[in-house]
C-alpha cells in the first residue's frame, strides 16, 4: 500500500489542500444541485412521514438526494487527482454501487408505485389451487426466494414505494462482497489479521470476509437510519471523516488520507446547506454511499475494531432500532417511545437543534477516543 | 376488596390517565379478528392503562391525527364539557376504538390479578401460571417471554391454574367467573373478576362489549350481583350492570348461555 512516514507534514499539507478544494467545489455545486432537484421535483413528501407535522410541515418540498453533492465531488476529485488503482478504485466503486442503490430507492419513493410482494400463505395457496401446472411448479421452485422475501420484509418499517428490503440487502451484500474480495485478495496478508489497540492482534484468516461484508452492510444502513434530522447525519459524518483523516495521516496511509480529506471537505459544504432549516437533505443516495465508504476506509487502514467508535452515533441509532424491534416482537413492549433514538427524544419534547447538537458532541467525544485508541 | 393498587388499576381502566382529559373509559378490544402476531401487547388488547394512553399519543403524532402534541397534551381538551356530554372524552374514545386500542377480558383480569397478588402475597402470578408442557417448546418459550398475553380464559379455566368454588358464600375478591362457549355462536369465552363480596352484594369488573352499545360505547365496566336467593346458584341472583337487570343485562345472558359457567380461584 502506498504509504509515507507517520505524521508527515507534506501529507498533512496535501490533505488540507484536498479539504479546501473539495469544500470549494461542493460549495459552488450545491446551489446548482438544489435548483436541479427542485426543478425535477425530487422533494420530500408528507406520505408515511410522521416527522412532517405541526411546526415541521415546512420540510415538505425540501429537496432530497442532497448526498449526491458529496458523492459527485468526491468521485471527481479522486478520479482526477487521487486515482490509485490499487487503493482508491474499490472504495469509490463500492461507494458508487451503494449510492446507486440509494438513488434508485430515493427516486422510486418519490415517483414509483406502491410495491408489494406476495405473502407466503398466498403463495402456498396458489401452489395448491392454481389451475396451470407450470405456474404451480414455478411457485414451488421459487418458494425459497419467496420465504427470503417475506422473512426480510419484517426488517422494513412500512410498505413503501422504494426498493424492497430483500433487494436492498442483496445489493448491499454485493457491495460488501466486493470490499471483502479486495481486502482479502488484493491488500495482502496484513489484512487477514485484526488490529487491536494496545499492541493486540487477532488472526482471522478467511473469517475477515464475512466480517467485512457484515460491517459494510451494517454501517451503510446505520448511517441511513441516522439521517432523520437536519444536520444530524451530515455533521456526524463530517466529524467521523475528520477523525478518519487524522488517523490515516498518523498511520501514513497517503491515498486514504487524501480520500478522507476529500470527503471531509465536501461534507463541510454539504452540512452548511443541511443544517436547520435544510436547503436539501442527504437521502439514501448519500447515506448508503457514504456509510459504505466509511466502513471500507476504516477497514482499509486496518482499524476495523475502531469502526463502532468512529461511527458511534450511527451504531447507537442502528442498535436502538434493533433493540426496539427485539422488544416489540419478542416482549410485546416498547423500549423507546420511538426508534431510531433521535425520534425518541423528539417525543420527549427535545427540539431538533438540541438533539442534533448533543448528538454531534457525543459523537465528537467518541471520535476523539477513537483517535487516541488508534495511537496505542 | 381487592388490594388498593389493584382497585386503583381498575379505576385507571375506567378513567384512562390522559393528562388533561378525564372520563375516557378503556374500550374493549380483542385480537381474535385481526390476529396480529408478535405485536405490541397494547395493540392486541393486553395493555396497561398507561400503555394505552402512550400508544394513543404515539399513533396520534405519528399519523397526524392532531389529538395530542409532542408533550402529550390533548389538543382538543379546551372543548366545553358538562355532566352528560364530554366531547374530548368521546373523541378520544372513538380514536382508541378506530385504532384498535383497548383491552380484552383476560388481559384486564390478568393485569388486575397480577397487581392484587403482588401486593397481598408478594407474588407474581405470571411466573406461577401454567401454560403448556415443555414438549411444546415453541409455545413454551413464547409464554415465558410474554406471559400476560398468553393468559387466556381457557388457561384460567384449567385445573392447573385455578380451582373450582362451589358455593357463592365462599366467593372472595380475586376470584373469577369463567364463561366458556357462550355468545350466539357458542364460540366466545369470557372472564369476570370479583372485586368485592359482603355477603349481600357481589361486585365485579370486566372488559366487555355489549351488542346494544354499538361500535364505540363498550369497554371496562363494573357490575354487581345482588344475592336474593343465598342457597341457589349465581345465575338465580339479580345481576345489575349499567342500570340493566338480568334478561336486559347482556353479561347475565352470556353467563346464562355459557356451556360452562364456573366460579374459580387462583390456586397458588
Amino acid at each position: 500500500m502506498m504509504s509515507c512516514l507517520p505524521f508527515s507534514p507534506d501529507l498533512l499539507q496535501q490533505a488540507l489542500l484536498y479539504v479546501i478544494l473539495a469544500a470549494i467545489g461542493a460549495f459552488i455545486l450545491a446551489p446548482i444541485l438544489i435548483r436541479l432537484l427542485l426543478k425535477m421535483q425530487v422533494t420530500r413528501r408528507g406520505e408515511f412521514d410522521f416527522t412532517l407535522r405541526g411546526d415541521r410541515l415546512f420540510k415538505v418540498g425540501t429537496p432530497i438526494m442532497g448526498g449526491l453533492l458529496v458523492i459527485i465531488v468526491v468521485t471527481i476529485i479522486t478520479l482526477l487527482f487521487n486515482w490509485e488503482r490499487s487503493y482508491t478504485y474499490v472504495p469509490i466503486g463500492v461507494m458508487g454501487i451503494s449510492a446507486l442503490l440509494g438513488a434508485a430507492d430515493d427516486l422510486l419513493n418519490i415517483f414509483g408505485k406502491k410495491r408489494r410482494s406476495r405473502t407466503l400463505p398466498m403463495t402456498l395457496t396458489l401452489i395448491r389451487v392454481h389451475k396451470k401446472w407450470y405456474i404451480r411448479l414455478w411457485y414451488v421452485l421459487t418458494l425459497p426466494w419467496t420465504i427470503f422475501q417475506r422473512s426480510t420484509a419484517v426488517l422494513g418499517s412500512h410498505p413503501g414505494k422504494g426498493i424492497l428490503v430483500h433487494e436492498k440487502l442483496l445489493l448491499q451484500f454485493l457491495a460488501g462482497a466486493i470490499t471483502a474480495w479486495w481486502i482479502y485478495f488484493k491488500l495482502g496478508a496484513q489484512w487477514h489479521t485484526l488490529w487491536i489497540p494496545f499492541d493486540g492482534v487477532i488472526s482471522l484468516g478467511w473469517w475477515i470476509i464475512p466480517l467485512v461484508i457484515l460491517l459494510v452492510m451494517f454501517t451503510a444502513n446505520a448511517v441511513n437510519i441516522a439521517d432523520g434530522l437536519d444536520g444530524l447525519a451530515g455533521g456526524s459524518l463530517l466529524i467521523t471523516f475528520a477523525g478518519l483523516t487524522i488517523i490515516s495521516w498518523i498511520e501514513g496511509r497517503a491515498a486514504f488520507t487524501l480520500l478522507n480529506a476529500t470527503v471531509l471537505g465536501a461534507l463541510i459544504s454539504y452540512t452548511y446547506f443541511n443544517i436547520k432549516p435544510a436547503r436539501f437533505q442527504m437521502g439514501d443516495v448519500g447515506t448508503l454511499g457514504l456509510g459504505a465508504l466509511l466502513a471500507i476506509n476504516v477497514i482499509a487502514i486496518n482499524k476495523t475494531v475502531l469502526l463502532p467508535v468512529l461511527g458511534f452515533i450511527f451504531y447507537i441509532e442502528a442498535f436502538s432500532v434493533m433493540f426496539q424491534v427485539f422488544f416489540r416482537r419478542l416482549l410485546g413492549r416498547r423500549l423507546f417511545t420511538m426508534a431510531p433514538l433521535h425520534h425518541h427524544f423528539e417525543f420527549k419534547g427535545w427540539s431538533e437543534e438540541k438533539i442534533v447538537m448533543r448528538f454531534w458532541l457525543i459523537h465528537l467525544f467518541f471520535v476523539i477516543v477513537a483517535i487516541w485508541l488508534s495511537m496505542n | 376488596m381487592l388490594s388498593p393498587k389493584a382497585e386503583n388499576l381498575i379505576e385507571q381502566y375506567l378513567n384512562l390517565p390522559f393528562d388533561d382529559v378525564t372520563k375516557v373509559r378503556c374500550p374493549y378490544y380483542i385480537n381474535s379478528r385481526a390476529k396480529q402476531r408478535a405485536q405490541l401487547r397494547v395493540l392486541i388488547g393486553k395493555g396497561l392503562p398507561q400503555e394505552i394512553v402512550e400508544e394513543a399519543k404515539i399513533i396520534s403524532i405519528q399519523y397526524h391525527h392532531g389529538l395530542f402534541d409532542t408533550e402529550g397534551k390533548c389538543l382538543i381538551s379546551g372543548l366545553p364539557t358538562d355532566e352528560i356530554v364530554n366531547p374530548p372524552a368521546e373523541c378520544i374514545k372513538k380514536f382508541l376504538v378506530d385504532n384498535g386500542l383497548g383491552v380484552d377480558c383476560s388481559g384486564f383480569v390478568s393485569h388486575i390479578l397480577r397487581e392484587h397478588y403482588r401486593e397481598t402475597r408478594k407474588m407474581d402470578i405470571t411466573s406461577k401460571f401454567y401454560f403448556v408442557p415443555l414438549t411444546n417448546y415453541f409455545r413454551y418459550v413464547i409464554s415465558w417471554l410474554r406471559p400476560l398475553e398468553n393468559m387466556s380464559v381457557k388457561r384460567y379455566a384449567s385445573d392447573q391454574n385455578t380451582k373450582k368454588i362451589n358455593s357463592i358464600s365462599e366467593i372472595i375478591p380475586g376470584d373469577v367467573l369463567i364463561l366458556l362457549e357462550t355468545g350466539p355462536q357458542k364460540n366466545r369465552n369470557h372472564i369476570i373478576l370479583i372485586t368485592e363480596n359482603d355477603g349481600k352484594i357481589i361486585k365485579y369488573a370486566h372488559a366487555r362489549a355489549w351488542s346494544m352499545e354499538g361500535k364505540y360505547d363498550h369497554g371496562v365496566a363494573r357490575g354487581e350481583i345482588r344475592i336474593i336467593k343465598p342457597n341457589e346458584s349465581l345465575l338465580n341472583q339479580e345481576w345489575v350492570e349499567f342500570g340493566t337487570i338480568n334478561e336486559n343485562n347482556e353479561t347475565y345472558l352470556e353467563a346464562k348461555n355459557a356451556k360452562i359457567f364456573e366460579i374459580r380461584r387462583i390456586k397458588f
